[in-house]
């Protein structure tokens, strides 16, 4: 299945900024990818008011939406049926909640489905790319009209869409008398790109909010603020060796690994790092200035992107992905956490020759096996991260 | 005069064993010792693989392994290799 799309790859990130004096979003972003059909499903919508209540609304349109898209439910009659059972606002009187869906097939067959969001942005490389839409109008609810554009992505294409969070920062403010505006937004967008032309989705979706809250006084946000990216490009690869090769014998074959691949690369080990150093002939550096708080410190080899210890690093790597990125930690696992945000496919080579220091029951300290800790760190990065991750022994 | 190697293990069993306070040798050391040698850490030396792993952490000065390695340990190496 992993190699029928080798070459093809939707990174869909998001990114929100909950508005100034309330708790929780009102907008809600969920994102589906149905590997049996290669097919990506995301929806953003935002609900009425702030808080809470919007909160709910948008919740409940994102949770169906998703849903009947999955299912192929004819659009229009989904529709009616959202529409239907959301609740009424108190203050309002009406029931509402914007969105905007993007059903894309992994080949680039794209569909885009919107009511009264910002319309979305295609853009190839710092260009725009327009499309005719198709307008659907409900019979029971007239004046919510819903636009429809089906087109095909080629490689480097983004489409960013956003709630009105964004395209309204900064409303009634100097120089923003209507707020920042799509074609504000997508002036800087293309900007950024034009800066970065390999922009990940994640980045480019943190700095859009980022620069929406940039428009009222004090980062004030009078609105719920948020984006989403999705970037169809080939696939962005890591590899991570950890551990030494079970049989001493299979050491270059090890080592090729690391000459070989072509994505970034990570070693998790002092004696994985010992016997690529010996096979490849490249020197390790560690300098002892480069404190790592509680852990050891990393090292560099030409070539690689990370040199870390093994053990104590990966038990700290899982704990803090588990936390959700919450607790503190040591700059080694901030770096190995960002090269993993960077990629698409992570790809594990796990040495399985024990030490057996480690097993001495009087260290001071519980060592976790290897392959147990890789195997908790593969569940992490799939179910929270959405990577796809494969772990090899040797 | 040729600098002193003193290269620093700082593989997963030295570091448990104590390689995490040597990291800080060079706050120890005085001035002359600290012109004379070249500190850097070292991943797995290797010598906790063979049967002595109890004896870690470890610490190599030029090309010598240091067992059991202490910060005053390793202070008394380098000053009688100043003499």
């Amino acid at each position: 299945m992993i190699n029928r799309f080798a070459n093809n790859h939707l990174e869909i990130e998001f990114s929100s900024k909950i508005k100034t004096g309330e708790d929780v979003c009102g907008d809600d972003f969920k994102s589906k990818f149905i590997a049996a059909e290669g097919r990506y499903i995301s929806v953003l919508s935002d609900g009425l008011g702030s808080g809470i209540k919007a909160s709910l609304l948008s919740n409940m349109v994102t949770t169906m939406a998703l849903k009947f898209v999955e299912d192929n439910v004819d659009f229009l009659a989904s529709a009616e049926i959202m529409m239907d059972s959301l609740p009424i606002c108190e203050v309002r009187k009406i029931s509402y909640a914007t969105f905007t869906i993007v059903d894309a097939m992994i080949d680039g067959t794209t569909k885009i489905i919107e009511m009264d969001n910002p319309h979305f942005i295609h853009l190839r490389g710092t260009a725009e790319v327009e499309h005719d839409m198709k307008t659907l109008v409900s019979d029971r609810w007239n004046d919510r009209k819903i636009y429809v554009s089906e087109f095909k992505m080629k490689h480097g294409d983004r489409l960013i869409f956003f709630s009105d969070g964004v395209s309204q920062a900064g409303l009634g403010q100097r120089g923003h008398k209507f707020g920042w505006k799509r074609e504000g937004c997508l002036d800087y967008i293309k900007y950024l790109v034009s800066q970065d032309e390999d922009i990940s989705a994640r980045k480019l979706s943190q700095q859009i909010t980022t620069k929406a809250c940039t428009f009222n006084p004090n980062n004030r946000k009078i609105d719920d603020i948020s984006c989403g990216v999705a970037y169809y490009r080939e696939p962005r690869r890591t590899i991570l060796l950890t551990g030494p090769p079970y049989k001493e014998s299979s050491d270059s074959e090890f080592a090729d690994i690391i000459r070989y691949f072509k994505g970034k690369k990570i070693i998790c080990g002092g004696t994985t790092a010992s016997i690529i150093s010996r096979e490849l002939k490249r020197e390790i550096l560690t300098d002892i200035k480069n404190k790592n708080g509680f852990l050891p410190m990393t090292s560099e080899m030409k070539g690689v992107n990370l040199v870390t210890e093994g053990i104590l690093t990966l038990t700290e790597l899982a704990k803090y992905l588990e936390s959700g990125e919450t607790k503190e930690t040591a700059p080694s696992i901030k770096e190995l956490v960002e090269l993993f945000h960077e990629s698409d496919i992570v790809d594990f080579v796990v040495g399985t020759r024990v030490n057996i220091a480690h097993q001495d029951p009087t260290l001071p300290v519980d060592l976790e096996i290897r392959r147990n800790i890789v195997k908790k760190i593969k569940v992490i990065l799939e179910i929270n991260y959405r990577k796809i991750v494969n772990v090899r022994y040797i | 005069m040729k600098k002193i190697d003193v290269k620093i293990c700082v593989g997963t069993t030295c570091y448990v064993m104590g390689a995490f306070q040597l990291q800080h040798l060079e706050d120890f050391l005085d001035k002359k010792s600290l012109e004379n040698v070249n500190i850097s850490g070292a991943p797995c030396l290797g010598c906790c693989q063979d049967k002595n792993y109890e004896n870690a952490p470890f610490v190599e000065i030029d090309g010598d392994i240091i067992a059991n390695a202490t910060i005053v340990k390793i202070i008394k190496e380098i000053e009688e290799r100043l003499k």
